[in-house]
């Protein structure tokens, strides 16, 4: 009885900073937040409360949905298109030699460790329809017909704004995933080798599954990353041409700042913080849940 | 073990609640000693204490950046010895005005800003814009203005001091003389002259017009507004009083007109993604042969012998370019002081030097001012003394429907909607189906 209390009382005690630093600085300033999306506030001064009328503009507005659906299909990319390939170059980079690995993973770091200003430029750069390299390689080998304004074509913006989002982390991720690969014991492959096992019936039987920890928290950090896009946004498009590319926190901006709705837009963010609450609990009840002991 | 557990824990929280406790204003420094706290100090400087005055201005353009390094910085500290003056870099555009709100919000405001028209209706219902009308009085500066009704805001009151130049800001033309020679094009005389011209240069290899679109920038400060008045000035004078609305079949033209030259291939490939920097490169390095672009811009342009420029051409007999110009300026276009500074006085001083180096700047590029500098006017720039030559003589000058008719709201969805615009994949019909019920609840007339 003693020792329960013991450790409840030292896990208490050594969780008590970290917790009431989140509730200052993350739980409390909900609170605010949560009282001027209930009012008529234009980021100057209060014209009143106006009770749930924020919230149902807000789900009323056409362009909250386009938003919305700006961003679950970013988060989709990223889950589909990016995390498959971050796995690929992890599982490439454990099967290169030393040296190359040591190249690969200065690489994929060094595009996170950019400002995401510095990288935002970069891609206007590459996406410039008349002089941009992209254009000019598909000129070169051909297929200038497929040339396009990427940033200004409603059809292309999105996309264009995603791949640069993607071209940042994927390294990174691809980084997580290879530390991940290292902590699966030597015996399991070898054991496998014996057993007549390739490379690739290898990586699917024994890899992929002994990462289910990693892919998780990959998962995890990916969707609200990709979820909560903004600054390539805001630098890229600016949520055009009209609202093409326009995210769900870059509708918040906008609402906020552009349009001095202040109390929309925190009905906005709210909203927000409900749709990640709910898919980070889909992944928590339905990624990995049950422990595999390596 | 438990026991030891028990005893690092505690020994733990203490810590962390040492630690915060010296972390948290207590208003003593670090030898214990108490000091004032922000809440408890003193307002007024004394005598042997320079008053901190925070200063935030635009900082994206050439022109304020020249204003800054040569003529304010330079000189501040012998004009105003009693003040200690702290710049903040403002960014430009929606940025500068975004942190001015961020900052009205949470009370920081600096004590002084460039503010405009769009920025300083909310700041004064918040009460933090200061009346300078008895400032400006006591001490005679508003004697310094050759207009000085020109200052004065609805309510009969000062809320910004300029130098006067905003006034004599206007969209051009801008054209490099050699390229159109090389391209065998004449200066246009009508919109359907303008697109041929456009597409004439295009067939020989140049960007024909180059502008800013990114946000809608060009759209909303001068195309839309020069698109509509060389069809129907009076439609556009109309628009900008609230007498007519975007219904009008004027008003619906002159977003044609836009669409037409997003669509007719007279504007850069992407131009709705065209910041305002790479915009004037394009035409500075001669890649593209026009440019859209305000008169602010004029003194830097004039430095190039091949740069000229011409009027908006007209696009009805209704529209004579010797007859009509947009002007830019509103009397809330200026240097504000906040009405909660600590140190008002002072800041209102420094308000005033600020206007008087911007009219410094704009009197040496040979731009005429509506503050007297008191220095000797010098000779004008060829390309000035054009522009002044037309300029002076239009008799009606429109206001800029951009700063003078929109809230924020209206502001916004007309940007964004403008940037639609120049994509070509979106028609006026359109805008004017989707910006209709945003303009109705405008409340900028209210």
């Amino acid at each position: 009885m003693n020792r329960y209390f013991g450790n409840r009382l030292a896990v208490f005690v050594f969780a008590f900073p970290a917790l009431l630093l989140f509730t200052a600085f993350v739980i409390y300033p909900l609170f605010p937040e949560m009282m001027i999306s209930l009012q008529n506030h234009d980021g100057f001064k209060s014209e009143g409360f106006v009770g749930l009328a924020n919230y149902m503009d807000v789900l009323n507005s056409q362009t909250f949905w386009q938003a919305n659906k700006n961003t679950l299909l970013v988060v989709a990319l990223s889950i589909f298109v990016g995390l498959p390939i971050s796995l690929m170059l992890a599982l490439l980079m454990d099967a290169q030699t030393p040296s190359i690995r040591r190249f690969f993973k200065a690489a994929a770091v060094f595009p996170a460790v950019l400002s995401v200003t510095v990288v935002a430029q970069m891609w206007i750069a590459f996406y410039e329809p008349t002089w941009g390299l992209f254009n000019e390689i598909l000129r070169t080998v051909g297929l200038g017909h497929l040339a396009k304004q990427w940033l200004t074509d409603k059809d292309t913006a999105l996309i264009s704004v995603a791949v640069a989002l993607f071209w940042q982390y994927i390294g990174l991720n691809a980084l997580l995933f290879y530390t991940g690969i290292k902590s699966i014991p030597k015996t399991y492959y070898e054991a496998a080798l014996i057993d007549g096992a390739g490379y690739v019936k290898a990586s699917i039987k024994i890899t992929i599954p002994l990462l289910q920890d990693v892919v998780k928290y990959v998962l995890i950090i990916s969707t609200l990353g990709s979820m909560a896009l903004y600054a390539h946004v805001r630098i890229m498009t600016m949520g055009g041409p009209g609202d093409a590319s326009r995210t769900i926190v870059y509708q918040m901006y906008y609402t906020a700042f552009e349009r001095s709705e202040f109390g929309k837009g925190t009905a906005t963010a709210m909203l927000f913080i409900i749709e990640c609450l709910i898919i980070s609990f889909l992944i928590n009840r339905f990624v990995a849940r049950e422990k595999i002991e390596i | 073990m438990s026991k030891y557990l028990k005893l690092f824990s505690t020994a733990l929280v203490g810590t962390s609640l040492l630690a915060m406790t010296a972390c948290a204003t207590t208003g003593k420094d670090a030898s214990g000693t108490a000091t004032p706290s922000a809440a408890t100090s003193t307002p007024q400087s004394s005598p042997n204490k320079k008053a901190k005055i925070r200063v935030m201005t635009i900082t994206t353009d050439e022109a304020r950046n020249n204003i800054m390094e040569k003529f304010i910085k330079p000189n501040i500290e012998a004009a105003l010895p009693d003040v200690e003056v702290e710049f903040e870099p403002g960014g430009g555009g929606g940025d500068f005005v975004n942190k001015m709100k961020t900052y009205n919000a949470s009370g920081d405001l600096p004590d002084v800003w460039y503010g405009d028209s769009t920025l300083a209706p909310p700041i004064m219902e918040a009460g933090n814009l200061l009346d300078l009308t008895p400032y400006v009085t006591k001490d005679h500066f508003i004697d310094k203005y050759s207009v000085p009704d020109a200052l004065k805001a609805k309510d009969g009151k000062v809320y910004a001091l300029s130098s006067g130049s905003d006034t004599y800001f206007t969209p051009v033309i801008y054209y490099h003389v050699d390229m159109f020679e090389k391209a065998g094009v004449q200066i246009p005389k009508t919109f359907d002259e303008l697109v041929k011209a456009a597409q004439t240069l295009k067939s020989k290899g140049f960007v024909p017009i180059s502008t800013p679109g990114k946000g809608g920038w060009s759209t909303t400060v001068f195309l839309f507004q020069n698109m509509v008045q060389i069809g129907d000035p009076q439609a556009m004078a109309d628009l900008v009083t609230n007498k007519t609305d975007f219904n009008n079949p004027s008003i619906k033209a002159g977003l044609a007109r836009v669409e037409q030259l997003a669509k007719s291939g007279a504007l850069p490939e992407g131009v709705a993604n065209l910041d305002y920097g790479p915009a004037k490169e394009l035409f500075t390095s001669k890649k593209a042969a026009m440019y859209m672009m305000m008169t602010w811009e004029l003194p830097d342009l004039a430095k190039d012998p091949t740069v000229d420029f011409f009027p908006f051409p007209a696009a009805s007999d209704k529209y004579d370019s010797a007859k009509v110009a947009q002007f830019w300026g509103a009397p809330l276009n200026g240097y504000s002081v906040n009405a909660k500074s600590k140190n008002v006085e002072q800041a209102v001083k420094v308000a005033e030097f600020l206007a008087m180096a911007d009219a410094k700047y704009f009197e040496s590029t040979g731009a005429p001012v509506a503050l007297k500098t008191g220095n000797p006017t010098g000779e004008l720039q060829p390309l000035m003394k054009k522009f002044l030559d037309w300029y002076n003589a239009v008799p009606t000058k429109i206001a800029s429907y951009s700063i003078n008719a929109q809230d924020a709201k209206v502001a916004a969805e007309f940007a964004t909607l403008g940037q639609n615009l120049l994509t070509g994949q979106y028609t006026s019909d359109q805008f004017v189906k989707d910006f209709d019920k945003t303009w109705k609840e405008n409340t900028w007339f209210k």
